[in-house]
């Protein structure tokens, strides 16, 4: 990925750096800022191993791990919309695409509603379930959602079209299915997946950033690996196979690394909207004709546009915050519609 | 040999695109392969590139059935330039070109100083130094044509195929295209097949031609045993004679505005 000559024109040298201190400056805001007034000079106090116990508790417990846990999420849900829309050549695709979320969202309210029957908790008593397990459940339901897709679209030759129409009808089912269940349910429980759902980042501890940190990690590592056949698989499947590429491979084995990246996102954070789709078109906006630029522009966007959504969020809210999917759904929407016009 | 292919036929549900066609190149030929549309001109191109698993027969690039090969290893000997191929938009031409030494780097080693010179190279044959840094959207039907030819050379294969590569050309780039395919011929040793839909062009450029009609075989040899052989009119179903030109150059086909009914 590096720069060699017959690279085109030079890149604004200080696009990635910007985007590097615009990802500092979020996390600096990110913890200054909250519900809870903190004066700025507890706040250094608590990052310097000082400070009182409840902005210790604050700081630590409560903003640090849901900072960590955004950032994660959304540097793998921008990754992954980025892969899905260069390999099944659609602008318009994102996690929901391949059936990830829908899968999730399935599996987590299937799950929500066994432990209801069998952990018989109290009306009110949340804490008692078995919370920790959900983010597994999400990512199972959407691993296999990915996984079923993929196999109905291997017999088409994994063609890009086949891929989309499999991934909208088997997403349209399971979405289906779970809006029934929720609905036929209607238990106090109801609660926990309406927030799921809407994509939050409410209340997650350093549990759930440690969950995601291993499929960030092997993410990004994979990146250099995966650079060369995204470019490839950008072309149709013959120009792409006379090119040299082992085209159903390597398509597979980004549809992936998509699938790992969003079901672990989504089980952890629910299914934030418009991040895996907006995110990728706007690191493309920045990167301009530098193709190897939008991968990195890609990973930075993604932790940047999470971490602040979820401040606006907590911010507007008050005390009753805004779920972090319905300010990006309600910012996203504008930010998509104006970089589509500029697109030709 | 560099590419043979021996009783290769391809089915496309119940029609048979390609029966039975038979292909044997020496290197450094030039082959055109001519036919009306429909006849199998690109369907036999890709069964040859490996690109369509044929129904029977196979094809072979230096004896090695081309089934048996990675798609990388038949890049390195083989370039294939499909009719219209798609790309995005905001792709460069030299990042276009650069993809032509896929084949050659993999996945994981780095342009060397030999890949930075067979893409400047590639440009430079196709007269695209000055337009690099262009993007595809910005170029004309012809020079997008020629950044994807560009591509192909980027991959120093052995052999060439080109599916109708001076289609949507003005007739200067059409004669530079053919040009350049003469040239590396002659120079660089390179095998050439290409479809082609101009008869004189194909008559003018090509060592030998090969006549399809609803994917057989009807004619394989010399140009000159082509206008001979009275199938031209017959094929194409137009009426037409051919004129000397000069004494050591194979005659031009003059076509006259009327077709031939022929199943009326």
């Amino acid at each position: 990925m590096t720069a060699v000559s017959g690279t085109p024109g030079k890149a604004n040298p200080w696009l990635l750096p910007a985007a590097a201190a615009l990802v500092l400056l979020s996390l600096v805001a990110a913890i200054f800022l909250g519900v809870v007034d903190i004066p700025a000079a507890d706040v250094v106090s608590v990052l310097t191993g000082g400070g009182s116990p409840e902005a210790h508790s604050i700081i630590v417990e409560i903003r640090l791990p849901r900072i960590a846990t955004g950032m994660l999420a959304g540097i793998q849900l921008a990754v992954a919309g980025l892969i899905l829309q260069t390999i099944t050549r659609n602008p318009l695709a994102d996690p929901s695409l391949i059936g990830v979320s829908q899968g999730a969202t399935l599996t987590v309210t299937i799950f929500l509603l066994f432990t209801v029957y069998i952990f018989d908790p109290g009306s009110n008593t949340v804490a008692e379930l078995p919370i920790a397990w959900l983010p597994v459940a999400g990512m199972v339901g959407g691993l296999a959602a990915g996984g079923i897709i993929y196999l109905l679209a291997f017999r088409f030759e994994l063609s890009p079209l086949r891929i989309t129409l499999c991934g909208i009808a088997i997403g349209a089912v399971l979405h289906a299915v779970a809006i029934g269940l929720i609905a036929g349910w209607g238990s106090a429980r109801v609660e926990i997946i309406l927030e799921w759902i809407s994509g939050s980042l409410y209340a997650r501890t350093w549990d759930h950033a440690l969950f995601l940190l291993p499929f960030t990690i092997a993410g990004l590592a994979v990146l250099p690996l995966i650079y060369r056949p995204l470019v490839l698989l950008q072309f149709d499947a013959p120009v792409a196979r006379s090119f040299g590429l082992a085209y159903r491979r390597q398509f597979s084995i980004l549809l992936l690394v998509s699938c790992a990246l969003a079901a672990s996102a989504v089980g952890v954070v629910g299914p934030i909207v418009f991040v895996g789709l907006v995110v990728p078109h706007l690191a493309r906006f920045l990167a301009g004709r530098h193709f190897p630029l939008v991968l990195p522009m890609t990973v930075t966007s993604g932790a940047i546009v999470v971490t602040l959504a979820d401040l606006v969020g907590r911010l507007a809210g008050g005390t009753e915050e805004v779920p972090i999917g319905v300010i990006t759904a309600l910012l996203g929407v504008p930010v998509l519609l104006a970089l589509l016009r500029k697109a030709p | 040999m560099p590419l043979t292919c021996s009783q290769l036929s391809v089915r496309y549900g119940q029609h048979l695109a390609l029966n039975g066609f038979e292909l044997s190149l020496q290197k450094g030929e030039i082959r055109a392969l001519i036919g009306p549309n429909g006849s199998g001109k690109s369907t036999a191109l890709q069964a040859l590139a490996g690109l369509i698993t044929p129904a029977g027969g196979h094809a072979a690039i230096e004896g090695t059935p081309v089934a048996s090969m990675s798609r990388r290893t038949i890049a390195r000997k083989l370039a294939f330039l499909p009719q219209q191929p798609a790309a995005p938009d905001e792709m460069t031409i030299a990042q276009l070109v650069r993809q032509g030494r896929f084949p050659h780097v993999g996945l994981f080693r780095s342009y060397t100083r030999r890949d930075e010179e067979a893409i400047e190279w590639a440009l430079e044959s196709t007269g695209l130094t000055s337009l690099a840094d262009r993007t595809l959207q910005e170029l004309s039907g012809g020079e997008r044509q020629r950044a994807w030819i560009s591509a192909a050379l980027a991959q120093e294969a052995g052999i060439l195929l080109l599916d109708e590569p001076t289609s949507f050309l003005d007739i200067g780039y059409q004669v530079e295209v053919l040009d350049l395919v003469h040239r590396l011929s002659r120079e660089k040793g390179v095998t050439v097949v290409m479809a082609i839909h101009d008869i004189n062009q194909a008559i003018a450029v090509s060592d030998r031609i090969s006549l399809l009609e609803k994917g057989k075989m009807r004619f394989d040899g010399k140009p000159r045993a082509l206008a001979d052989s009275g199938l031209i009119e017959k094929t194409f179903r137009v009426k037409g004679r051919f004129v000397e030109v000069a004494p050591d150059k194979p005659p031009h086909f003059d076509v006259e505005l009327a077709r031939i009914i022929r199943d009326a």
